[in-house]
């Protein structure tokens, strides 16, 4: 990556009553790229965000946004970012039309007619001028994604954003958010549980656990392939695999092997040769969701640090 | 900061309780005014003003014989009797039908329900932000949170002052309605002289004291609802120490401390009636003490908001 990172987190601390629940965290998300950041519960995702977004004070480290430190020039770094943090609470006994003229208000040069376009855009200007107690909760992610959109931040932060959006819903922001990095350039971190989500919509997925980043790396580039072979009797089959070095793992009925395309033909042929039963050989790809698990290792909440 | 206002504002008005509050305080003046009127001019019917202030004259002449009678009350009886038979002298009658200026000294007390509805938005106006979440939202705006905070500040207290308008203005509409035809003077000793009273001057010394204890309640509480971001808590400590405060005041009178604390100053309204709640303050060290407690308060609750990690 030769452009210069939009947001860079440096050495990000957290310690809260003597635990620490961020630690050394380090992450540069560069302009067009749609960054995933995943973790399980309680390793920090929300904490994180928090600091990106000034709500919390970080104990060590900075975050620098567009070359601005977020600790010395509050106003001016956070004026390039937009937010939505968990569910996108808004003022209920207000229309969402005066939400959003609420918060254009707080940012320099955000016209009405900016505030129209934006409507637009999360297609709410049929309800726009409804209190928002009448919205359903995929109406506010909308309304929550156009407050982030009003003032055409350059980065982009979304804490859970497709929760409760409808599968047209999920599509068209999915589509969205593509289309602002790509043609604008803005720099998308996007934390979710939703993995599949994750896999379909970013470009690269950092993943963080107790506190620390474990991984942190781009999706879509397979280092190495992996082939699902269903084949009986399964003893002869392993011996099979054994004998010509291949890394393979058992898998409902099958294997799967670690094998390069070229070699599938004459493995086939040793298998057919050695009267093995062979019912399918497919290309495997591990989801995001395997790889995921692995790298945490399973599903239980991190306990926190103690220093 | 003055679109903040404007925002602080919008919220404000779109919220049901804020329309209540304002019904409230009109009724809270239209009512008894309409009572009042109805009340007063029965039983002003069957007796001239003359014998009714012949009748004054007597019992308090007969309250003086009485054999307990301090030198406080006696000196009020006698004040009495001077005035009541210098209106005879002089064929002055007394307001029995009320005016507007004795209307708007009686809804003058409305101040204190004023004080309350704007106790319950500096409780309000912080934690409501931190209890709906909102907070996020507003803190993740190229505004620093000293203005964010200062906007809320200054929109209580333009809510405050357009209550104690309305108060005001209502006020004076309904007593010009009710008893703008009444004539008649009030009276006061000054120095041993009979002289008129100086009702409007005396009306806006009230408005400017009742000032004290509503500036004070509403820091404290907007202190409370900052940091502990419960409106119920701010409403409810505010409220105990209003109506506590005296008793407090009385259980610490023996130590030097009490001189400090600003709860014996707050009620400025006791240097109009006189009865200080402990002997030896003047009016400018009970401004200073305020002052000094009024810096604090900001202080904390400025402190305590832009240091804060938000959760919520």
């Amino acid at each position: 990556m030769t452009t210069q990172p939009i947001v860079q987190l440096q050495n990000l601390s957290k310690t809260i009553r003597g635990k620490q629940l961020i630690q050394q965290l380090n992450i540069d998300l560069y302009p067009g790229q749609i960054t995933g950041f995943l973790g399980p519960n309680g390793a920090g995702k929300t904490t994180t965000i928090r600091m990106m977004t000034g709500l919390m004070h970080p104990t060590e480290g900075t975050v620098i946004i567009d070359g601005l430190s977020l600790q010395e020039n509050y106003e001016e770094a956070i004026s390039k970012v937009g937010v939505i943090v968990e569910n996108p609470e808004m003022y209920k006994f207000m229309t969402g039309y005066k939400n959003l003229l609420h918060f254009a208000r707080m940012h320099k040069n955000v016209t009405k007619e900016r505030i129209e376009e934006v409507v637009r855009q999360v297609g709410l200007e049929k309800r726009i001028h409804e209190k928002v107690s009448t919205y359903s909760l995929g109406m506010r992610q909308r309304l929550g994604l156009a407050q982030a959109l009003l003032h055409r931040p350059k980065f982009l932060i979304l804490d859970e954003p497709t929760n409760g959006l409808d599968p047209a819903g999920i599509r068209e922001f999915r589509m969205y958010l593509r289309k602002i990095a790509a043609e604008d350039g803005v720099s998308v971190f996007v934390s979710s549980h939703l993995l599949s989500e994750i896999e379909l919509m970013c470009d690269r997925v950092a993943v963080i656990q107790n506190g620390k980043l474990i991984d942190i790396r781009d999706i879509n580039i397979e280092t190495s392939s992996f082939y699902y072979i269903e084949a009986a009797p399964k003893d002869d089959v392993a011996i099979h695999l054994q004998k010509f070095d291949y890394n393979f793992t058992v898998e409902n009925n099958g294997f799967v092997v670690e094998i390069k395309k070229e070699d599938i033909p004459k493995l086939i042929t040793q298998f057919v040769n050695a009267e093995i039963q062979l019912f399918a050989v497919q290309p495997h790809q591990k989801t995001l969701e395997d790889q995921f698990l692995e790298m945490t290792g399973g599903g239980q909440i991190a306990k926190a640090n103690s220093k | 900061m003055l679109k903040l206002i404007q925002n602080e504002w919008m919220k404000l008005w779109h919220k049901k309780g804020t329309w209540a509050m304002v019904a409230l305080l009109i009724l809270a003046i239209v009512g008894p005014g309409i009572m009042m009127k109805y009340y007063e001019t029965k039983t002003a019917e069957d007796i001239t003003w003359q014998e009714n202030e012949q009748q004054v004259i007597n019992s308090y002449k007969d309250m003086l014989k009485g054999d307990d009678v301090s030198e406080e009350d006696k000196k009020y009886f006698e004040e009495q009797i001077a005035i009541s038979e210098y209106r005879l002298a002089n064929d002055v009658p007394s307001q029995s039908e009320g005016s507007v200026a004795s209307f708007m000294s009686f809804a003058s007390n409305m101040l204190s329900l004023v004080t309350l509805f704007t106790v319950i938005l500096a409780a309000s106006i912080v934690s409501s932000e931190f209890s709906t979440g909102t907070i996020k939202m507003l803190l993740t705006r190229p505004m620093s949170r000293a203005k964010i905070l200062t906007s809320k500040l200054l929109t209580t207290f333009v809510f405050g002052l357009f209550l104690i308008a309305v108060n005001l203005v209502v006020s004076a509409l309904v007593g010009f309605i009710l008893f703008g035809g009444a004539s008649g003077v009030e009276l006061e000793m000054v120095n041993g002289q009979v002289v008129e009273k100086a009702v409007w001057n005396d009306l806006a010394y009230h408005y400017l004291l009742s000032g004290g204890d509503f500036v004070m309640s509403t820091l404290f509480a907007f202190l409370v609802g900052s940091v502990f971001r419960s409106s119920s808590l701010a409403i409810g400590l505010t409220m105990f120490l209003s109506f506590m405060g005296g008793m407090i005041v009385m259980f610490l009178s023996k130590y030097e401390i009490v001189k400090y604390i600003w709860l014996t100053h707050s009620n400025l309204t006791q240097y109009e009636s006189g009865n200080l709640m402990i002997e030896g303050i003047t009016m400018p060290f009970s401004l200073t003490i305020l002052a000094i407690y009024a810096v604090l308060f900001l202080a904390i609750s400025y402190m305590s908001f832009m240091k804060r990690d938000v959760t919520a």
